[in-house]
């Protein structure tokens, strides 16, 4: 007995003189771990303000990130480290974020296979987005790239290494190097086929080290604005029904995509489109949403990508009447013609009634016609994949596909440090308060269409740049601007509305209206008349959403009112996208219009320039699209801003002139 | 009566493994049952039974290389099976991945 005391005198001093030693910064309080808001300094309080049904608890932070993907997760730890109170708001467990789907890997000019400089990786991307992106933007993020990348690696993430140690790098997709002169350059790091998912646990083991408060499960609503200012963010605690306002100086909004709007996506059923949505309720403009990027054979239904190595390997599409129709699109290359050729070819096949199944809605792929063992070797685990999404025994019957959105190009506009932007008097105005980052900002490192490889890289890159930006403008405890103490009633009327719905539609069919139509008349044949046919539907479905019915009138856990709120954010996307792209008169990158097949820019770039007029800003498209919807009547506007032609730095990296992008 | 106290033996002595052959085919030949002799009895699907043949395990299309190294690229920690990007986008298991 005596010398268990004497033990613990023993131990309990050497944990004493231990934290001495470190710094009074790094000792914390008692921290819970179960993100619990009690663990803090607890200054919630509940208030009856806006509501005296729903319970409405105020909190206040520095700093508010919404969303824990990537992007998110990056900002909210990086806002942590310099020191501010941060919250990161989230309604999925932050390692169930879509990132993890992403198993490909990250480019970044390191030079460990070959001679690589960024200002190459730089023109890459410039070429590949069509010159829509804002060049300051990508000069800032391939220049941050091997940073980002050595960054990650020193926090953890199990890269593949090469022989000597070095982080392993391949070929993939529009890399080149000597801009664009030297063959193609090896610049994708990688973590064995589960880069996303490695990432993203890294991040988020690395985020518990900080201080940031977690509310997991927290449905964001709405923006309280105020004078155009961004103070907070209001959400819906999924858990317990009750409301919960976090005022902060500085939002950061890392949502992610809108897959969802689309009847084939691979997207996550979460990917809504939420804190687009939110920003567009607030009045301001969301950016180039008209360019979504499609893959041709996705999988019907479970919306998983086949490999184009399928057609590569023999693999033939195959319509209702057992033809072969790619034959008719393109003689040549037949099912081997590049992906917007046979996306292209799927959708006309598909609008003249030669689709299969019940709807009549895709096309087969067929593979059965190859021998099995070749299969068996030269696709390994084809057949379980087949078996598993489609239900088909690949051997023996085809494939079901159809054209499947991946990624979404558009979002909240940025500039180049992750401050939202609007647009006014011919000028970039930022929105104070309020930043993006991640696929659900459109910063235009993009621009029309993405590179493979570039949007890990985006997210870590702009979610450090976020929460720099915050640490350079403004100090930690910094007393938050006054804000009116009924911000968010709106949001909760809204709410109080939808769980009490008693129209006449499912929110399941309303939603599945929306997406079969942005399918037929949205995705990769686009012309003038199917456009109008499709934005004049998509009015009348908007404006069914009034006709609503939900049928769970709980407060704890309703998903029936969580997927509600979903639709509505889906909705306002999918007006913005649709309507874009109907008055996008030209085609560019992923938007590919059937009536008007060129580029139109200020110059024809395919003669020189000398001596060409310029044409003015309103006749020609080489030009971001500002949306603005009035959530009432689902009305759109549109207007245009410029794009960013030069680099942040022109003596070190000089700007990209366009020119004809051909690879 | 008998076979009764033998067979609650034989439960009660279930849980000692090593014990357990010797004395069942003891019990069996006491209670003499020809059915008993026929049926062979089953291990429970307990965990220690579960690991007993490793060759049970359900074989993984894709297979690790030696020592996780690729012997063509040399690459430590790589993606198993065939170069992910020999088709041009990220191939694996038939799935394309998008990033």
């Amino acid at each position: 007995m005596a010398s268990v005391r004497a033990a613990s005198r023993l131990l309990s001093k050497r944990v004493l003189s231990k934290s001495k030693a470190v710094p009074a910064a790094a000792v914390q309080g008692s921290r819970n771990f179960h993100f619990s808001i009690y663990g803090k300094k607890n200054n919630a309080k509940v208030s009856d303000d806006i509501s005296t049904q729903y319970p409405v608890v105020d909190h206040e932070f520095d700093a508010v990130v919404v969303g824990a993907g990537g992007a998110g997760l990056r900002a909210a730890f990086g806002l942590s480290e310099a020191g501010f109170n941060t919250a990161c708001i989230t309604k999925l467990f932050p390692t169930r974020s879509h990132t993890v789907a992403a198993q490909g890997g990250i480019n970044a000019a390191l030079g460990n296979m070959e001679e690589d400089d960024w200002r190459w990786h730089f023109y890459d991307t410039v070429k590949g987005s069509d010159w829509l992106g804002d060049q300051d933007a990508i000069h800032y993020m391939t220049e941050q790239a091997p940073a980002a990348v050595v960054e990650l690696e020193n926090f953890g993430m199990p890269f593949s290494r090469t022989d000597d140690g070095k982080i392993y790098q391949r070929a993939f997709g529009g890399q080149s190097l000597k801009y664009g002169k030297g063959g193609q350059a090896h610049r994708c790091c990688c973590v064995a086929d589960r880069t996303g998912h490695s990432l993203l646990h890294t991040l988020y083991g690395r985020s518990l080290r900080y201080d940031t408060s977690y509310f997991v499960e927290y449905f964001a609503l709405d923006l309280l604005m105020e004078n155009g200012e961004c103070k907070g963010v209001i959400a819906l605690c999924m858990e317990d029904g009750s409301i919960h306002r976090f005022r902060a100086q500085n939002t950061v909004i890392a949502t992610g995509g809108y897959g969802r709007t689309y009847f084939s996506c691979t997207s996550a059923h979460t990917s809504t489109g939420d804190g687009n949505a939110m920003v567009t309720r607030a009045g301001l403009p969301c950016q180039d949403l008209e360019f979504v990027q499609f893959h041709p054979t996705g999988i019907y239904g479970a919306g998983c990508l086949i490999t184009e190595g399928c057609r590569g390997e023999g693999g033939i599409l195959i319509n209702s009447e057992g033809e072969r129709f790619m034959e008719r699109y393109a003689p040549n290359a037949k099912d081997l013609a590049s992906r917007d050729v046979v996306s292209r070819s799927m959708t006309i096949e598909i609008r003249e009634g030669r689709g299969v199944g019940p709807e009549k809605d895709h096309v087969y792929l067929q593979l059965h016609h190859l021998p099995p063992q070749q299969l068996a070797t030269r696709l390994p685990g084809i057949s379980e994949t087949a078996m598993i999404f489609a239900g088909v025994d690949v051997t023996k019957e085809p494939i079901p596909v159809l054209p499947t959105v991946h990624y979404n190009m558009g979002g909240v506009p940025t500039n180049y440090k992750g401050q939202a932007i609007t647009h006014t008097n011919g000028e970039d105005k930022v929105v104070p308060g309020l930043y993006a980052c991640g696929e659900a900002a459109c910063a235009s490192v993009h621009g029309a269409n993405r590179l493979g490889a570039n949007s890990l890289l985006d997210l870590v890159v702009f979610g450090r740049a976020c929460a720099l930006t915050i640490a350079e403008e403004h100090k930690p405890g910094e007393s938050l601007s006054p804000l009116k103490s009924s911000a968010g009633e709106e949001s909760v009327a809204n709410l109080d509305k939808l769980r009490f719905a008693n129209g006449s539609l499912r929110t399941s069919e309303i939603r599945l209206n929306m997406q079969k139509t942005m399918q037929a008349h949205a995705a990769v044949f686009r012309t003038g008349s199917v456009l109008k046919e499709g934005c004049e539907k998509m009015d009348v479905i908007y404006k069914s959403m009034d006709d609503i019915k939900t049928f769970d009138r709980g407060i704890v856990w309703n998903t029936d009112l969580v997927e509600t709120l979903e639709l509505q954010n889906l909705m306002l996307n999918a007006v913005q996208t649709i309507n874009s792209a109907e008055q996008r008169k030209e085609s560019r990158g992923a938007h590919a219009r059937e009536d008007f097949k060129d580029r139109v820019d200020e110059h024809d770039y395919s003669k020189p320039v000398q001596g060409q007029e310029t044409k003015p800003f309103e006749q020609h498209w080489r030009k971001h699209t500002m949306s603005y919807v009035d959530p009432k009547t689902g009305k759109v506007t549109l207007q245009y801003r410029p794009v960013i032609d030069t680099s942040l730095d022109e003596q070190n990296c000089a700007a990209v002139p366009p020119a004809i992008r051909s690879y | 009566m008998f076979r009764r106290l033998m067979m609650m033996k034989i439960t009660l002595m279930k849980c000692d493994n090593q014990q357990q052959h010797t004395f069942i085919q003891g019990c069996s030949r006491a209670t003499s049952g020809a059915v008993m002799d026929k049926v062979p009895l089953k291990k429970a699907k307990t965990p220690k039974g579960r690991f007993d043949n490793p060759d049970d395990k359900t074989k993984d299309v894709l297979e690790k290389f030696p020592g996780d190294v690729n012997p063509l690229t040399k690459e430590k920690g790589g993606p198993r099976g065939p170069e992910p990007t020999r088709y041009g986008d990220w191939e694996r298991k038939g799935r394309c991945v998008d990033f």
